[in-house]
């Protein structure tokens, strides 16, 4: 019981960071429920089909995905704003209704026979990517990506290659949510392609907006409420997806900018670095 | 049987036109993405169909649930976009307003139990047929596309040329501009949100009695996929809606009569990302520049 509830924390963790790694570049991106059944998919066919040890599938599946990424960012990263958000959401359903139509994977029936992951996998992965998050947040790179947040024409003109960045970005967001559904697959031992549709994508970027956009922390925070809130709701029986909705409502309204919405100052260690000589 | 099939294509395209006008209209005076509009839509035909069963009659009950889900639209935008009117907080509302979805659906399901609820038609009304060049034509689904259509032109003229039109216009142009005129900008929002989601409740009803029965996941699958048309359309533009909505619909019909039924929902969206990479203005726009809006 306790090991489930690790579980989708951890799995949402990485989600919602995947979310915010994109959205460090400026981009906001509803395709991420695709980018993790993608994850979900190739692994588990690598396992079942290939016997590819879990591990090495879920890598694998993590490259399959960021080539997506790449390959479907370069082309929508012509938009902007709300058409971007158009776009991604349009991947993310357009990668569950493929799904659904592939018998390959079992169609609208769904695939199962993985088996093999454990939370501790989540665990050591949320471990790893919230340090390299922190070690980002204090780095020199940090500064580029919110130079180009705030402003893309300013950091072009600076010489920063904004497009280059925007897409490793979305590589590396789709990464995360591939090895995250992996696992998850891995886990829950049976995947559907309706999971992965909008709506898991839209609840993604909610973990992030109401935890807050600005700092790693917020998704974190975003991703652990809203994981477990359902569950500590558990005596109003019934009405729980009806107070979750209205307790989304109101936090919006309470905390438009989420719970955390300062930002980690990246320019301490630089003043020091130039004070030295 | 071709024929049959188109018919059947501009009749759900008419409704899924009338669904996507309801993006639109919010679109072109706010910028933003109402996500509650689905489920507004799918409220409209549990309504439509709970009045029905008490008795009342169809013109009766779709007048009921313009008031219903209008009423409802106003909350929407009470609660989802009144605080986030900046340009910046587009994806909260849109958070938001989806959040106030979830909650419509499952105080929906709460009601009526998740499995789809029949209609009671008269049976007169269910096989009236007309005979036209040898091919039949439901006259029910010959009738709420008539009414589809006509209501859609009286939200064109009302638009177009009445003076409350003029004031949608004016705040889809500039709001600030418009509010420096007189105008209340707060008035002319809400005066959107009614429409629109009248116009959803209508298309939930017609949508009930031409399948047979209100279901409560037609807000996620028609709902959702009205939101892409309206962007294959032109977001923010009516007439782009209209098109498009009758496009999307006749094409699936096509595509289901010639067997890649399966693929529809896909080709929607990649069409709608073909289109926003290409010609984001959308397929119909009239003009590309923030005229043509709402």
């Amino acid at each position: 019981m306790i090991q489930d509830y690790v579980m989708q924390t951890g799995v949402n963790i990485l989600l919602a960071w995947s979310v915010y790694i994109i959205l460090l570049s400026g981009s906001l991106s509803f395709a991420n429920g695709g980018f993790m059944a993608i994850g979900a998919y190739v692994s588990a066919v690598l396992t079942v089909k290939f016997g590819v040890p879990l591990i090495l599938a879920a890598v694998l599946a993590g490259g399959v995905a960021f080539l997506f990424g790449i390959g479907v960012a370069f082309p929508a990263l012509r938009t902007r704003g709300l058409y971007l958000i158009l776009v991604t959401v349009g991947i993310a359903a357009s990668v569950r209704a493929m799904l659904e139509s592939i018998d390959y994977v079992g169609g609208i029936q769904g695939f199962s026979g993985m088996s093999g992951a454990s939370p501790w996998h989540v665990v050591a992965l949320v471990v790893i990517v919230g340090a390299a998050l922190w070690l980002l947040s204090r780095s020199r790179l940090q500064r580029i990506l919110d130079a180009v947040r705030e402003d893309e024409l300013v950091a072009a003109s600076m010489g920063i290659n904004v497009l280059y960045l925007k897409l490793a970005c979305f590589g590396a967001g789709a990464f995360i949510a591939a090895v995250a559904g992996s696992f998850y697959a891995h886990y829950i031992l049976f995947v559907r392609p309706d999971e992965f549709g909008i709506l898991a994508s839209v609840y993604i970027v909610l973990y992030v907006v109401l935890g807050g956009m600005n700092n790693l922390w917020g998704a974190l925070v975003g991703a652990t409420i809203m994981t477990l809130a359902p569950e500590l709701m558990r005596g109003l029986a019934q009405w729980r997806p009806t107070v979750f909705g209205l307790l989304i409502v109101v936090l919006l309204l309470v905390r438009p900018n989420g719970l955390l919405p300062f930002r980690i100052p990246t320019t301490g260690r630089a003043k020091r670095r130039a004070v030295k000589p | 049987m071709l024929a049959e099939q188109i018919v059947n294509g501009i009749v759900m395209g008419s409704l899924y036109a009338l669904i996507a006008q309801g993006y639109t209209l919010v679109f072109g005076v706010l910028d933003k993405l109402n996500f509650a509009h689905g489920e507004i839509f799918m409220l409209g035909g549990y309504i439509g169909v709970s009045s029905v069963a008490l008795g009342a009659s169809i013109p009766l009950a779709l007048l009921l649930v313009m008031i219903v889900c209008g009423a409802l639209g106003l909350l929407v935008e009470f609660v989802s976009f009144r605080k986030f009117r900046s340009h910046d907080a587009h994806i909260t509302s849109a958070l938001s307003s989806f959040a106030f979805g979830l909650v419509v659906l499952d105080l929906v399901q709460k009601s009526w139990g998740t499995e789809p609820v029949a209609i009671e038609l008269p049976q007169t009304l269910r096989v009236a047929n007309l005979e036209f060049l040898g091919v039949h034509f439901s006259l029910v689904k010959l009738s709420i596309l008539g009414i589809a259509l006509v209501l859609m032109a009286a939200l064109h003229l009302a638009i177009a040329r009445t003076s409350l039109g003029r004031s949608i216009r004016a705040v889809a142009e500039s709001a600030t501009s418009a509010s420096l005129y007189g105008i209340n900008v707060t008035r002319v929002i809400q005066l959107v949100f009614l429409l629109a989601s009248a116009l959803a409740g209508f298309a939930g009803v017609a949508l009930a009695i031409r399948t047979g029965f209100a279901s409560s996941d037609v807000g996620f699958t028609l709902g959702i996929k009205a939101l892409a048309i309206m962007a294959i359309g032109g977001m923010g533009d009516l007439r782009g809606a209209f098109l498009g909505g009758l496009m999307i619909g006749v094409l699936e019909a096509l595509a289901f009569q010639w067997g890649f039924g399966q693929l529809a929902d896909t080709g929607v969206w990649l069409f709608m990302i073909f289109v926003l990479l290409v010609r984001p203005t959308g397929l119909f726009a009239a003009r590309s520049s923030k005229e043509a809006r709402a």
